[in-house]
């Protein structure tokens, strides 16, 4: 129960300074930290495998592509603080509490029922035995839209290449004109 | 365990607020990435209490979509970058203008 308790405190500092930190540097890796302790959550809860994938695709690719493309982008335009609307803050803040509250409400009546350590057969034979018999087709599906992403950021990035090369086009006809 | 439940309803209810709040995309997107994972939280929590495996194959495919989303939302926000010089949201009116 003190590890629980240990681990829950540590996630909580880390997502704050996700939201709250100024720069978005220091969010970014507050964003690794905080994955990293969900996946020693995982761990705790005895899904090694989800805990394992959590590291490596999440904390691992994730966070790291963040840090990469802000390596991209100039970092001096995150250090300046924009002024923020109070009014906005303040109205989402009270919202999110009521929102909070009735989520502890409702985990907090079915408390009894949802605490109850279910030990079913949770090895990871069983597991990808469902994986590739009853969910095969979306796994497929996952696949699918990898590689459709993977083309999107292609066609996404590259867009500019496009615009220079025509840009490029139309200066020869000038000339040639 | 149960205090796992009330962590990723914080997780989710903490990103929700940021992406509410929060002005430069890459932070609005850093704090989505938080409401996923209170949510794959959520789908382990359920998983150990009822047995089924079915959540612990949900998340997995998730972790799958937020890569994807995270993938195409970066790109989006580097082609931003190169056509507008700004990542903020109050400075692109496209729609407005």
């Amino acid at each position: 129960m003190a590890v629980d308790i240990m681990l829950t405190i540590l996630t909580v500092v880390f997502a704050l300074m996700v939201v709250f930190s100024k720069k978005t540097v220091v969010a970014a890796f507050s964003l690794l930290m905080t994955l990293l302790m969900i996946a020693m959550i995982y761990f705790q809860l005895g899904t090694v495998f989800i805990s394992a994938v959590q590291v490596l695709i999440n904390a691992g690719a994730i966070a790291i592509l963040f840090v990469f493309v802000m390596m991209l982008i100039n970092l001096e335009q995150f250090t300046n603080n924009r002024e923020k609307s109070k009014w906005k803050l303040i109205v989402s803040t009270v919202t999110i509490l009521v929102l909070l509250g009735v989520f502890a409400l409702v985990i907090n009546n079915n408390i009894e029922t949802l605490s109850v350590m279910n030990l079913a057969d949770n090895s990871m034979k069983t597991l990808f035995a469902k994986l590739f018999d009853v969910y095969y087709l979306p796994f497929e599906m996952a696949t699918v839209l990898l590689l459709a992403a993977i083309v999107a950021c292609i066609v996404i990035t590259s867009h500019e290449k496009h615009e220079v090369a025509e840009e490029l086009a139309a200066a020869k006809s000038e000339d040639k004109v | 365990m149960s205090i796992y439940y009330y962590l990723s309803a914080f997780l989710f209810c903490l990103g929700l607020l940021g992406s509410i709040f929060k002005k430069d995309l890459i932070s609005i997107l850093l704090c989505l990435e938080l409401m996923m994972s209170g949510v794959a939280v959520l789908f382990v929590l359920f998983s150990k209490s009822t047995g089924f495996l079915d959540s612990q194959l949900m998340v997995i495919f998730m972790m799958i979509i937020s890569a994807c989303e995270v993938a195409i939302g970066l790109s989006l926000i580097i082609a931003l970058y190169r056509k507008k010089q700004t990542i903020y949201t109050d400075d692109i009116k496209i729609i407005t203008e």
